[in-house]
């Protein structure tokens, strides 16, 4: 009929990664919910485009209808996304999950960041998970304490959040294609990243030497999911209301996915001789203690990087609050 | 047909001048490019504190050398092309042959003119992740270098293309009246061969 | 309807429209009758995308760095080194014609500028001593597509960036097939120097000669364990080798005085104008490659291509075939970024190794660069030598024969590719 809606959604990943779980759990339920009056059609990989910087910009000109990115791929239109990058801000994925949710300060906070700063061309839909959180691997030592980074270098996207992270742990920050990681692990151009296991087996690191992780969990991976504004607002009412549930459908398949997976990454992971290592509370503490310059850096340089950063802190004391009170009450 | 010579004489000299200062310019841009990525390798490998700007500054460098000097490599012939057919049919049909290939060619050109200027458009809204201009150095706040500034570069070489490919029709046309002596020979400096 | 592209493309390749304006017309005219208007906007966007990235510089750089080999005095110098060598065999300047090649690349990524630098100097001088001018271009053009075979390769630098595969790995797995090319093209060459009555070059080299030779030629020579031993070595990345190639090849020519500063901006403008049309076509590639994907050719492909046969011996035969036509008819590079992410995955879930498969791709391809109609190489031959293409086509059918062997060689014994390679820890 005349009411037919293609959405075209694209993943710069693979068929393995939680970005193609929730995919298809969005396809699956705005498809049935919407009775068929809108068909989801799934690119997954880079046939329509390569990196965060150009879908973004399909995303604006509505040549792609929706796209997922982590905070460092459109880290060049969306600079303040990176408070996602801040590291040790959020504990556990309990507190994560409520924390982004949609309708938390925060979230609500980035959306409106989002729209305004694409002029109205881009809505942000939800913010999900891509293997789970970030953690410090290299292939020379354990790390236990931030004075075990000295002078490694460690692989990060170009980007200045990222960097400038590394640099606080005094260590050094190198930009290094992703299809060219696994080399430079091998031939020690890089000796380290800061990535989720399930990327770090995926790519089959440790056999390129990638063998020490330590669990420091600083950040947790948020999959921004971005819609073409005028697309989302030409569908009537009824049809919003489905996409909207989709994409909560689809946040939950995210959040639920990298638990599953890593479960088995991990093990490979350690099988494979690779040594993991959990920071106790006060090597965690010692590593937040260095990394405190980047939060002052991160507000005196990110526009609206304060806003954001104070609105990510307000959700995070909201959603221990909502949690704490939660569990006291199913304790008894 | 003077006046369609003489306006093809006039194209063909903005062409050869504007072209000239293409090639003037990609001899720097290539000459840099090599430069930066030297100095890259000096900083990560030797000093041990990798540059940030040094890849998306080359590759500025690389797409801006690419749109001003292929417009070049188009007018003297280094377009990778199957020309047997062409060539094997007498002058008259080879050279209609020719106006039809460049038409259609003029007609991709002319529609990637329009997607250009859109694209270099929404370039404006992007800041690129890493090239700023050092404005701190003068006490003022440091300046991101703006997308558009790369999409320009493929957005003027479809410019510079397209006025090329319409001196050659013009050139072609020139043909069908056997006047294509009159005008100036393409005089390439080097042959150019792709792969 | 959409897959219309197809037909059209081919169309207008054969009747004459360059590669470039084919890549987007095709696509684009289907798209805007399809009132696909919004997808326009997706190909020119992609065009520049293509175009955009780091891994790709490593194409002007390696050109750049052959350009500044490429001046006669580094040339003349490996000339010489293959004539103190072979230069005494039975067709001796034909098999020197052939070693050069497979010397000059390990300094130029590209087929071309091999035939244009070798063939100035050797199709001549090999007329001189007697043979003939289609047999000196032949073996010109068929030995010169050793030249991206051998490390550095543009066409794997291509290859590595639309597949993901590791420019490295391709590298080291190219060495062998590459000699293998080579040796091929050196037997056939003795057998037809037999029934020919070839002439030798020269007399046997004496050990001094050999020396002095090898002596002249050692810092060109020395350029591919430069760069693969500087990413092996981990001090640079595979595009930051190939600006220390650059450098390198700098120094050399300025130190042998092969080249002065003042030939500098020439050599610049070479490198830029023979790259600017490479990457066009990559960027035109990359936004033909995105329209194949939304008309679902692909999915479809893959699944005919399985219901032919499950088994990878079979299907690697087919798939050499089908390699052979496209690369009749397509350069090289354009060829793999289309069909490299279509074809790619079917042989790797069929557990051929992705490196090996990558290699199979890239020399069938690369073969193709000296079949007509669209073979470059061959068209630098005849505008080198003045011999007629279709000429050179014909003289050059024993050799294209060997090389047939030789991928059919590759395609079935992985290990060619996979040795060295695995040697370095980059294939399990
Ligand atoms: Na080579
Ligand atoms: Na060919």
């Amino acid at each position: 009929d005349g009411h037919a809606i293609t959405i075209r959604a694209t993943a710069n990943s693979n068929e393995n990664d939680e970005d193609y779980d929730g995919l298809v759990v969005f396809k699956n339920y705005v498809e049935q919910a919407s009775n068929g009056a809108i068909t989801v059609e799934m690119f997954i990989g880079t046939q329509l485009c390569s990196n965060g910087t150009e879908c973004l910009q399909g995303i604006a000109d509505g040549t792609i209808d929706v796209f997922v990115s982590t905070s460092g791929g459109v880290s060049g239109a969306f600079p303040f996304v990176q408070v996602l990058d801040l590291p040790y801000l959020m504990s556990d994925d309990r507190v994560a999950e409520t924390a982004l949710a949609n309708g938390s300060t925060f979230t609500t906070k980035m959306q409106d960041m989002v729209e305004e700063t694409s002029g109205g061309a881009i809505r942000l839909m939800t913010i999900g998970n891509t293997g789970g959180w970030r953690n410090f691997a290299n292939t020379q030592r354990r790390v236990q304490t931030p004075a075990d980074m000295e002078g490694l270098k460690i692989r990060t996207v170009v980007a200045d959040l990222p960097q400038e992270l590394v640099k606080a742990l005094g260590a050094s920050p190198t930009p290094i294609p992703w299809p060219e990681l696994f080399t430079s692990f091998q031939t020690g151009v890089v000796e380290g990243s800061k990535n989720g296991i399930t990327d770090i087996m995926n790519m089959k690191f440790p056999d390129a030497g990638l063998n020490y992780v330590t669990l420091d969990g600083h950040a947790y991976m948020g999959a921004l999911w971005f819609m073409n504004n005028d697309k989302f607002m030409s569908m009537d009412e009824d049809m919003r209301r489905v996409i909207v549930d989709g994409f909560y459908q689809l946040q939950q398949a995210t959040f639920a996915s990298p638990k599953r997976k890593s479960i088995q990454a991990y093990e490979d992971f350690q099988a494979a001789g690779g040594d993991l290592y959990v920071p106790t509370p006060d090597e965690k503490a010692a590593f937040k203690e260095a990394a405190a310059p980047v939060y002052d850096w991160f507000k005196a340089n990110i526009d609206g990087g304060e806003d954001i950063f104070n609105a990510l802190n307000e959700a995070v004391a909201d959603a221990e609050e909502t949690i704490n009170a939660a569990r006291e009450a199913d304790l008894n | 047909m003077p006046i369609m010579l003489a306006v093809t004489r006039a194209l063909a000299a903005v062409n050869a001048l504007v072209l000239a200062i293409g090639r003037f310019i990609s001899i720097g841009l290539m000459g840099f490019m090599v430069l930066v990525i030297l100095l890259q390798v000096f900083f990560r490998y030797i000093l041990n504190d990798a540059l940030p700007w040094s890849e998306e500054a080359a590759r500025f460098m690389m797409l801006w050398m690419t749109g001003l000097v292929a417009p070049s490599a188009y007018r003297w012939g280094g377009f990778v092309a199957i020309e047997m057919v062409p060539q094997m049919l007498p002058k008259r049909i080879g050279a209609l042959l020719m106006l039809f290939l460049l038409v259609v060619a003029g007609l991709v050109l002319v529609v990637a003119v329009q997607l250009g200027w859109k694209h270099v458009n929404s370039g404006w809204l992007f800041n690129s992740s890493s090239l700023k201009i050092p404005m701190d150095l003068f006490g003022m706040k440091v300046v991101r270098v703006k997308l558009a500034w790369m999409y320009m570069s493929l957005f003027v070489g479809v410019i510079l293309l397209l006025s090329v490919n319409v001196e050659l029709i013009l050139r072609t046309l020139a043909k069908f009246a056997d006047r294509e002596d009159e005008l100036p020979e393409i005089k390439p400096l080097m042959a150019v061969e792709a792969e | 309807m959409l897959v219309w592209f197809l037909p059209i493309f081919l169309l207008f390749l054969m009747i004459g429209l360059p590669v470039f304006f084919a890549l987007l017309a095709a696509p684009g005219i289907m798209l805007w009758l399809n009132g696909q208007e919004r997808d326009l906007a997706l190909l020119y966007r992609n065009v520049y995308n293509g175009m955009d990235s780091f891994p790709l510089m490593a194409i002007p750089f390696f050109m750049l760095a052959g350009e500044m080999m490429n001046r006669g005095g580094i040339t003349m110098r490996l000339v010489e080194f293959s004539q103190a060598m072979v230069g005494h065999f039975k067709g001796g300047l034909a098999q020197v014609n052939i070693l050069s090649s497979m010397l000059f690349a390990g300094l130029s990524g590209s087929a071309v500028a091999d035939t244009s630098a070798l063939g100035s100097m050797l199709i001549p001088a090999m007329e001189k001593e007697g043979y003939t001018r289609r047999f000196a271009a032949a073996v010109t053009a068929a030995s010169s597509v050793i030249g991206p075979i051998i490390p550095p390769s543009g066409i794997m630098i291509i290859y590595s960036y639309v597949m993901g595969e590791s420019v490295a790995a391709l590298f080291l797995a190219g060495i062998v097939p590459g000699v293998l090319v080579g040796l091929g093209l050196m037997i056939v060459t003795r057998i037809m120097a037999n029934s020919n009555d070839f002439p030798a070059s020269r007399a046997r080299a004496t050990w001094p000669e050999k020396g002095q030779a090898s002596l002249k030629a050692f810092f060109p020579l020395l350029t591919p364990v430069i760069i693969l031993g500087g990413i092996l070595g981990g001090a640079f990345t595979p595009t930051e080798a190939s600006a220390v190639a650059v450098a390198y090849a700098f120094i050399v020519a300025i130190f042998m005085r092969t080249m002065t500063v003042g030939d500098l901006p020439q050599v610049l403008l070479k490198a830029a104008l023979t790259s600017s049309v490479v990457l066009l076509l990559v960027g035109a590639a990359m936004a033909f490659k995105t329209v194949v994907s939304l008309s679902h050719a692909p999915e479809a492909l893959a699944a005919f291509i399985l219901t032919l046969s499950e088994n990878p011996l079979i299907l690697l035969f087919l798939i050499n075939l089908l390699l052979f036509i496209v690369g009749m008819f397509l350069d090289a590079g354009p060829a793999i970024i289309i069909l490299g992410p279509i074809l790619g995955p079917i042989f790797t879930n069929l557990g051929i190794d992705p490196v090996h498969f990558a290699i199979i791709m890239s020399v069938n391809l690369t073969v193709g660069l000296a079949t007509p109609p669209m073979g470059l190489v061959l068209f630098v031959a005849s505008s080198v030598s003045g011999e007629r293409v279709e000429s050179i086509a014909k003289a050059i059918l024993p050799f294209l024969a060997i090389e047939i062997a030789v991928i059919f060689l590759i395609t079935y014994v992985p290990n060619i590719s996979l040795f060295v390679p695995r040697f370095f820890g980059f294939v399990t």
